[in-house]
């Protein structure tokens, strides 16, 4: 009895226009839904492609060995090189002076090994490896700062060094993480000798190994290692993952992208549903003549099914191609935020799932509007008026296996199911809350009393009326105008972060390992220059939290074999500090602080996050290593610290008999008057090398210029990204009323007919439009600012700091876009004279 | 048992359309017989029940009570979809308002109900057909690019292709002006002529009713006159 398929697609193609018109606005959506898709795989797959493959070069190694404050010791160093080749070095924060000029550097020993994988090549060409003798390669801006050329010389603690070329491409750098300073190489044996390795000073040794055996299990010789020197404090990092820090920002980013994408399908689903159903109304005259003619509705779901999938399917095509090709450019508005250059790359398994989401949410969302149509009857032919149809529970079915799938698909292919999950949920509240809306709304205009004026009456009658597209339109203008929202919130939040977080007052130089002999005479030399300088001192060192506890159970951070969600502190060697008060800016939540004179049983105050993640208590235990000595103490307080202040922030605060009696330095903050002469800031950093040359100064200009920077480029990325789905948003606002307008068009030539003016008809149109979309106003300011704060607290884990006067803004504007769209399509009709409009009808 | 001479045979035909609270009863009890071949005229005034009638007789309504046997088939025991296929190549319908499918040529719209029905060289035969009605130099014109006329012509050979047994005829001339309106009637007498097939046109014109076999006049839901035309 049904079509066969041939001639199915036969008439289908015939009835389809070959410009897809009427079907434009399920092309849009599923084009910008699958290319924001494809665009978003494609990235991070080339991403997590880079990573992967580089890894070695990126690590310097098939694993690193990191220890603050000591050199690897002799068995440490044995067990390293029983899997391969071992290339050691240090790392630490320095200061490079000329006579005439100090800058603060980051110095980097390495051995006659260095590198074991890539090349440093310089800016003359030069490929080279581990600089010899005094010969040190350093960047650029280090060279602008001292003020010197290649081949001259300069000074780094005690030793002086020549500058034998510039560095143009680090292979390593980017497992370094954030850089407090311009780079500068130099051969192993220097910092000792630059006086720069004594006890207490804050450096890190770095030890990298490659393998002999290239095929063996890196995470497994981690786990040996941990095993094998459970106090050491290692920090060790695998191949696989050579920077965490690039590895989370890729997730960070690779979530927010994926949000991006699921708020463009799920609004790109709201128009494909609308374009469907409206094409589909367009098409009630023939669908009922294909019936008169012989189809049945099982042919008619198959023809206007292939009509549908066939404009899905380009859709889907060209949203890849798309996506792929905009790739390059959204690599390049993350330039500097990306970890590695991207390039152009096709990911066959990237773009099968933005094709399999296109045309799972064209199928999810066009199957209700598809069945419906089946029912439209022959007879619609020879009664005039709109028939109503029944409701069709097999649409029903078909659109949730349509949305189950789309959940599925999302939740088995996201690394963070309970934020795809959740968004998931959040998107169906969402559809459900403006379905009620637009039932509501209905149903009052419905109960209304009929006013007098025709005018009036007929703008109320349009909401309610058989066949009234109410419940579309408020779908489709709700989450749109949500899309508005969505954007602004979030770039305004961020902006607003940029301009609280990276702070306004933080101090002007941070100084590391100053003698706690030489603490007088520091003062002494800031006080020169600078007589109202803010100067405060916190002692300093590095140690490994071992275990923790109550006193009879204590937990060994070597038997964990996972680090707990939010337990950061537990990872490696953190930095510990001593106090007879309480820290400035902290605030004690349980327990309370120790007496300055305090000579008891050892004592620590915990980070309250920290102790929450860990489960740790006050009254219970806590034993750290430093420098191969075991110290246990008593937790006495927990601790709210606000982190955003750039000032001295130590998880673990000790009592003074706890660890003070361990080799360490200090570190200091300096504040400097407003607005310090240049030349006396000058002269007291070559003052500070000069008297002072085993301690490391820290510009922290610089850092939040580079911190600024770097939010900014988050702030464009978000920015471009979330274009798409406003993009999306628009073609669905002006979708749906499109389609309203086309229902409308009899009414508003009637009522020229009837003798209603121009104005009044704009105004009625104005005041209809008007009411929905101010209403709908408030609804996109809970659902778009709602989505905005997840992405902005959850994701980024910024401050919720969005600028409202700047999202109403954005939102008056959608707004304003809505109703001049609204209006200005009713205008050729309105122009035109009764009669014409009549004969147009 | 309907005898094979008949193309439509209906006993207390009766259709209630409307909710069950407010039940509107178009047909009350419609007793009907049309031998194949037969050309036959449905006069009566403006809801009487003409056009639900001939809704029924060609399948494109269910009726609510009776039995009503079209064509060799029992269209009481077909559902909407069974409707649709028993049309398929059996069934031509000619609409007052024509309802060509706006985006097809008319060669498309008259090769479509002979591709539903499955029969095979539908696109020379919808030529052929085409040429028939006069219309062999507009077939790859669309709908909207034709004449009133002409779209009524078109309708005529989309009918009349899959050569049917039965042909309804719904005012054919009822959006046309009298010349035209003449021209399409000689038309259809003309292909029914040629292909043999029963008729049953709906009209408020006595004169066209004058050219048909029998005229059968309704009033308020019931066939109230059942005679042989004055021509016939």
């Amino acid at each position: 009895m049904s079509l066969p398929l041939r001639t199915a697609w036969h008439i289908a193609r015939r009835d389809l226009n070959a410009r897809f018109k009427g079907l434009r606005l399920l092309l849009v959506c599923i084009f910008l839904g699958t290319a924001a898709l494809a665009a978003i795989g494609t990235l991070t797959a080339a991403i997590e492609r880079e990573l992967a493959s580089s890894g070695q070069e990126l690590l310097g190694g098939d694993l690193e060995v990191e220890v603050w404050q000591r050199d690897l010791r002799p068995a440490e160093r044995e067990a390293l090189a029983e899997y391969g080749d071992v290339s050691g070095g240090f790392r630490l924060q320095a200061m490079a002076s000329t006579p005439e000029a100090a800058a603060p550097i980051e110095l980097k020993a390495v051995d006659a090994k260095w590198p074991m994988f890539g090349r440093l090549v310089l800016t003359d060409g030069r490929e080279v490896g581990a600089p010899t003798g005094k010969d040190a390669w350093i960047a650029e801006t280090a060279l602008e700062r001292l003020g010197i050329r290649v081949g001259d010389s300069f000074t780094v603690g005690t030793v002086t060094l020549r500058a034998a070329g510039v560095i143009k491409d680090e292979p390593d750098r980017l497992s370094e993480g954030f850089q407090l300073g311009p780079t500068v190489i130099v051969a192993q044996d220097i910092p000792a000798e630059a006086g720069l390795l004594q006890p207490g000073a804050l450096y890190q040794s770095k030890h990298r190994v490659a393998f002999a055996d290239a095929a063996r299990d890196a995470e497994a010789v981690e786990e040996a290692l941990t095993k094998a020197f459970p106090e050491a404090g290692f920090d060790i990092r695998t191949r696989d993952r050579a920077s965490p820090g690039a590895d989370r920002f890729v997730r960070q980013m690779s979530d927010f992208l994926t949000l991006v994408g699921l708020a463009a399908l799920v609004i790109a689903g709201i128009g494909i549903a609308g374009g469907v159903s409206s094409y589909l109304d367009q098409r009630r005259a023939s669908i009922a003549t294909l019936k008169v003619l012989g189809a049945t509705s099982g042919d008619i779901v198959r023809i206007y099914a292939m009509q549908i999938g066939a404009a899905a399917l380009v859709g889907s095509l060209a949203g890849l191609a798309a996506g792929v090709a905009v790739t390059p450019l959204l690599a390049s508005a993350l330039q500097g935020l990306l970890p590695v250059e991207s390039g152009f790359i096709i990911s066959p398994p990237a773009l099968v799932l933005a094709a399999s989401y296109g045309l799972l949410v064209a199928f999810a969302f066009a199957a209700a509007p598809l069945l419906r149509a089946r029912t439209f009857p022959a007879m619609a032919l020879m009664r005039s008026g709109i028939v109503p149809l029944a409701r069709d529970r097999r649409a029903l079915i078909a659109t949730a296996i349509g949305l189950a799938a789309i959940c599925a698909l999302a939740l088995l292919t996201t690394a963070q199911p309970m934020l795809s999950g959740g968004f998931l949920l959040g998107a169906g509240g969402a559809l459900l809350l403006l379905a009620g809306l637009g039932w509501g709304i209905q149903t009052l205009a419905r109960r209304l009393p009929r006013p007098a004026n025709p005018l009036l009456r007929s703008a109320i009658a349009n909401l309610h009326r058989p066949g009234a597209p109410t419940g579309a339109l408020v779908t489709a203008l709700g989450f749109g105008l949500a899309a508005f929202v969505l954007l602004a919130a979030v770039q305004s939040a961020i902006d607003g972060n940029i301009q609280s977080r990276v702070p306004r007052e933080a101090p002007d130089y941070f100084v590391l390992d100053v003698p706690r002999d030489k603490e007088p005479r520091f003062f002494e030399l800031i006080q020169q220059d600078f007589p109202k300088a803010g100067i405060r001192t916190v002692p300093t060192m590095r140690g490994a939290v071992l275990a923790y506890g109550p006193k009879e159970t204590m937990v060994r951070v070597a038997d964990l074999k996972e680090i707990p969600e939010g337990a950061w502190a537990l990872r490696g060697e953190r930095g510990l500090t001593y106090a007879d008060t309480l820290p400035p800016g902290n605030r004690i939540v349980a327990g309370k602080w120790w007496s300055p004179v305090h000579n008891g049983e050892p004592l620590v105050s915990v980070d309250a996050d920290f102790a929450r993640a860990v489960g740790l208590e006050v009254g219970d235990y806590l034993t750290i290593g430093i420098l191969g000595v075991e110290r246990t103490a008593r937790v006495a307080n927990l601790r709210e610290i606000d982190w955003e202040s750039m000032g001295f922030n130590f998880a673990l605060v000790f009592s003074r008999n706890a660890i003070s009696d361990a080799p360490h330095n200090l570190a200091a903050t300096i504040d400097l008057p407003a607005n310090p002469d240049s030349a006396a800031r000058g002269s007291l950093l070559r003052a500070l090398v000069k008297e002072l040359p085993s301690s490391s100064v820290i510009e922290v200009g610089g850092i939040l210029v580079e911190a600024r920077n770097l939010l900014q480029q988050v702030s464009l990325a978000t920015l471009a990204a979330a274009a798409v789905t406003v993009l999306a948003g628009l073609a669905v606002l002006m979708g749906a009323i499109a389609a309203a307008r086309a229902a409308r068009t009899y009414d508003t030539v009637m009522l020229r007919v009837l003798g209603a003016s121009r104005r009044q008809i704009l105004l009625l149109q104005l005041a209809e439009y008007g009411l929905l979309a101010g209403l709908l106003a408030l609804v996109a300011l809970a659902l778009g600012g709602g989505l905005a704060w997840v992405v902005i607290t959850q994701l980024f884990e910024f401050d919720w700091l969005p600028d409202w006067g700047q999202v109403l803004a954005v939102l008056g504007l959608g707004v304003g876009l809505v109703l001049a769209f609204a209006l200005a399509g009713s205008l050729p009709l309105l122009r035109a004279k009764p009669a014409r409009a009549l004969r147009e009808l | 048992m309907t005898s094979p001479s008949l193309a439509i045979s209906a006993r207390n035909l009766t259709l209630t359309l409307g909710s069950n609270a407010a039940p509107v009863t178009i047909l009350r009890g419609i007793d009907l017989d049309i031998p194949h071949g037969e050309v036959v005229a449905l006069l009566g005034p403006s809801g009487s029940g003409k056009s639900s009638l001939m809704a029924v007789l060609s399948g494109l309504e269910r009726a609510s009570g009776g039995t009503l046997n079209v064509a060799g088939a029992d269209f009481m025991g077909l559902d909407e979809d069974g409707l649709a296929a028993a049309r398929r190549g059996r069934i031509g319908i000619v609409l007052q308002a024509f309802h060509l499918l706006p985006t097809m040529t008319a060669a498309e719209n008259v090769a479509t109900p002979m591709e539903l029905a499955g029969m095979p060289e539908a696109a020379p035969r919808a030529l052929a057909e085409l040429e028939a009605v006069g219309l062999g130099h507009r077939t790859g014109h669309y709908p909207t690019q034709l004449s009133g006329g002409e779209q009524q012509r078109v309708a005529i050979a989309r009918a009349t292709a899959p050569r049917p047994e039965l042909i309804f005829a719904d005012e054919p001339t009822g959006n046309l002006d009298a010349t035209t309106g003449e021209e399409i009637i000689n038309l259809l007498f003309a292909r029914r002529a040629e292909t043999g097939a029963t008729l049953l046109i709906i009209t408020h014109d006595a004169a066209l009713a004058a050219r048909c076999e029998r005229v059968l006049t309704m009033a308020d839901g019931v066939i109230v006159s059942d005679t042989a035309a004055a021509a016939a």
